[in-house]
């Protein structure tokens, strides 16, 4: 029996060995997991998270910008999906072979490749703007080192259409310039965010109840109040018209008085915002008609008759004698030789032969008889409250200029300034500025804010309308805007052969105004021989449908740059919109 | 003769209980044990279910990016080929006559 006793003592043995044996081991599990698990829980949670949640930013997509195009629109700026085709050095293997490879797909040179290929980086852009085609060649070759990547950039089907007042997009994804930056916020949307547990590829997987997913919302599309065509044929005629004044530049715009939207509105010389990045002279950007004030000459007469007229202190039918020079403190107001010198003059006269003495004449009612601080105030006052002259009129642009108006009671020589205020020297306001209050006197006398904006509309497709504000009433009184209205179109119907306009047709009213001023010099003063010329005017029947502006700056040809330059291109456009824009004829 | 009447003569009687057939410690620690598993498998299988979608999603949304893609391509050559400086390059637009205004007709 004793041998079998102790066989199974040391089985026994054995087996409480291995039992010890195990439970040490399971011990060393334990704890070792006990320390991975709890101890060191955060470290590892993060090392996996870090591997396994991914958080995204998903980039919203900017609105895009549509135009009037008859009764549809039609776009002028949209998002197109192109490829930046870059390289890591580092997998590079022969930088001169793969370099011919890529320039076989897409040309350019290949010495430019090759040198961006052996640069010390891990990042080398080769090519930007590539097409969905050109980059499905390049994946086609398999070249090692060699990748594209995504990226959206705007894109403009009109081509060079309505540059200006459209801005662009700068890389860093910032709106410059126009519509763009002022309307950035707008348009830029926000992004959303995508924050998941993924797998090795990347895809999130669903089961994660702490993952978080926000939509991105998509920018704001804007209908502009541009009439595609109408523009076209502005930037067209405004080209042809600074060719034939051989000026270097100008501007143009048409406006719908009754509720402030601009219609069309170019600049010239223009640029191609698609490849602004091309463009050495940073003022073509610039929509000058919003962000270049000026001497206006004297397009402001009719405007100073207005306030004459609305103030009671001359009626339409007043004449005086006017004597040709009015002399105010050391300087002279004269006229130009061809307004016949001394004699009576009715407030018709003025605008028809633009007369500084008359501008300056009715300046003088203002004040009861004489250039005082009354009238120096109350011309003032229908500068910046009637007209809204030294504000921004608030148009959806970038770098709006609110010009410059000297006050009425502080200063020295202030009756020599408002005099030549009173035909538009001596203060500096934009085009738009100057069309938006005539737009407010021949309306009946309502000023709208001049707006590009016809409506918004949000990702859901939500459309909300932009209505025209109304800024200020009572500009001036409906008749007084009819009789400024009528003595315009007399001033067109008496000088419409000096403007080189065709005959006005006797069913629409087309009046207007020119003005030339001379260009002044930076440190003071004016240059003899340099000027400026604008003309603006309406167009419609019994009621002013379109305001037009033009400006050319300093035209090469003979004559006054208000009526030879400016006039005849307002001409060009009045009959434009009279043929192909349904103005309405009187009577109906 | 009722059982009353034989213990009423100091008789034996027999005590009847019903087997109770418990299962024993072992028994319950294994089915929690299978129960565990069973429940743990569920889970893993809902879970696994549950990323089966995500890669249908994945794949619907990649889909939805490529449509979108190939929408916004569409709309952006249409809008191309409807720009007004290729239509007035066009030959028909070549082709056309200029006329003067010839006035307005009034009712």
């Amino acid at each position: 029996m004793q041998p079998y006793q102790d066989s199974v003592l040391h089985q026994l043995r054995r087996i409480r060995i291995w039992y010890a044996v195990l439970l040490l081991v399971s011990a060393l599990f334990v704890i070792r997991l006990f320390y991975l698990q709890v101890i060191r829980h955060d470290y590892y949670q993060k090392a996996a998270l870090s591997d396994q949640l991914k958080q995204y930013q998903i980039p919203a997509e900017r609105g895009t910008i549509v135009a009037h195009s008859g009764n549809a629109t039609a776009p002028l700026v949209l998002n197109e999906t192109l490829y930046t085709l870059f390289a890591d050095p580092q997998y590079v293997k022969d930088p001169w072979q793969t370099a011919r490879k890529i320039q076989d797909v897409i040309g350019g040179n290949p010495q430019d490749y090759e040198k961006a290929m052996r640069k010390d980086t891990r990042y080398a852009v080769l090519a930007k703007k590539l097409t969905k085609e050109q980059r499905a060649k390049v994946d086609t070759l398999q070249l090692k080192g060699i990748g594209t990547r995504e990226a959206v950039y705007r894109t403009y089907p009109q081509g060079q259409l309505a540059a200006q007042l459209l801005g662009f997009v700068n890389d860093e994804g910032l709106g410059k310039y126009g519509l763009e930056q002022a309307l950035d916020k707008d348009l830029k949307g926000a992004p959303g965010m995508l924050k998941a547990i993924t797998d090795a590829q990347g895809v999130p997987l669903a089961s994660n109840r702490d993952n978080v997913q926000i939509a991105p919302t998509p920018g704001k599309k804007l209908v502009l109040t541009i009439d595609l065509g109408m523009q076209q044929q502005l930037e067209d005629i405004l080209k042809q018209g600074l060719e034939s004044a051989k000026s270097q530049s100008g501007s143009a715009f048409i406006l719908d008085p009754n509720s402030g939207a601009i219609k069309a509105m170019a600049n010239f010389p223009t640029y191609n915002p698609a490849e602004f990045y091309k463009v050495s002279d940073p003022s073509l950007f610039t929509n000058g008609i919003v962000s270049a004030p000026m001497e206006v000459g004297s397009t402001m007469k009719p405007l100073t008759a207005a306030a004459a007229l609305d103030q009671g202190v001359v009626k339409k039918d007043t004449t005086y004698y006017d004597p040709s020079k009015f002399k105010i403190g050391d300087a002279t107001v004269t006229n130009i030789e061809e307004d016949g010198g001394p004699g009576t003059r009715s407030v018709s006269d003025i605008l028809q032969l633009s007369l500084n003495t008359g501008a300056t004449w009715l300046l003088m009612q203002m004040g009861g008889g004489e250039i005082n601080q009354k009238g120096r105030v109350a011309w003032h006052n229908y500068l910046t409250d009637h007209y809204q002259f030294g504000k921004k009129t608030g148009i959806e642009q970038g770098y709006e200029a609110e010009g410059y108006l000297p006050g009425p009671t502080d200063g020295f020589g202030l009756n020599i300034q408002y005099a030549n205020m009173s035909f538009g020297q001596g203060m500096a306001i934009t085009t738009l500025q100057l069309g938006a209050a005539l737009a407010g006197v021949v309306n009946g006398g309502t000023y709208y804010r001049p707006h590009l904006v016809d409506a918004y509309i949000d990702g859901s497709g939500k459309e909300v309308g932009n209505r025209p504000l109304a800024v200020k009433t009572g500009v001036v009184k409906s008749d007084v805007g009819n009789t400024i209205k009528d003595m315009m179109e007399y001033v067109v119907s008496k000088n419409y052969l000096t403007y080189g306009m065709q005959r006005p047709r006797p069913e629409y009213s087309i009046g207007g105004k020119t003005g030339t001023a001379q260009v002044p010099k930076p440190g003071g003063g004016y240059y003899e021989d340099r000027f400026n010329g604008t003309f603006m005017g309406f167009v419609g029947g019994d009621k002013a449908q379109y305001v037009i502006v033009v400006r050319v700056n300093e035209p090469k040809i003979g004559g006054y740059a208000g009526s030879k330059a400016a006039a005849p291109i307002f001409g060009k456009l009045a009959n434009m919109l009279i043929d192909n824009f349904s103005v309405t004829p009187k009577g109906q | 003769m009722s059982r009353q009447r034989f213990s009423n003569r100091n008789q034996n009687t027999t005590n009847f209980q019903a087997q109770e057939h418990a299962l024993g410690p072992v028994s319950n620690t294994i089915m929690l044990i299978i129960l565990a598993c069973l429940l743990g498998l569920l889970y893993l299988t809902q879970v696994t279910k549950t990323n089966a979608f995500s890669y249908k999603i994945d794949a619907l949304q990649k889909q939805q990016t490529q449509l979108k893609s190939e929408h916004d391509d569409l709309e952006v050559a249409s809008a191309r080929l409807q720009a007004l400086e290729r239509v007035k390059n066009s030959e028909v637009a070549k082709n056309l006559v200029s006329v003067a205004p010839s006035g307005t007709v009034q009712n």
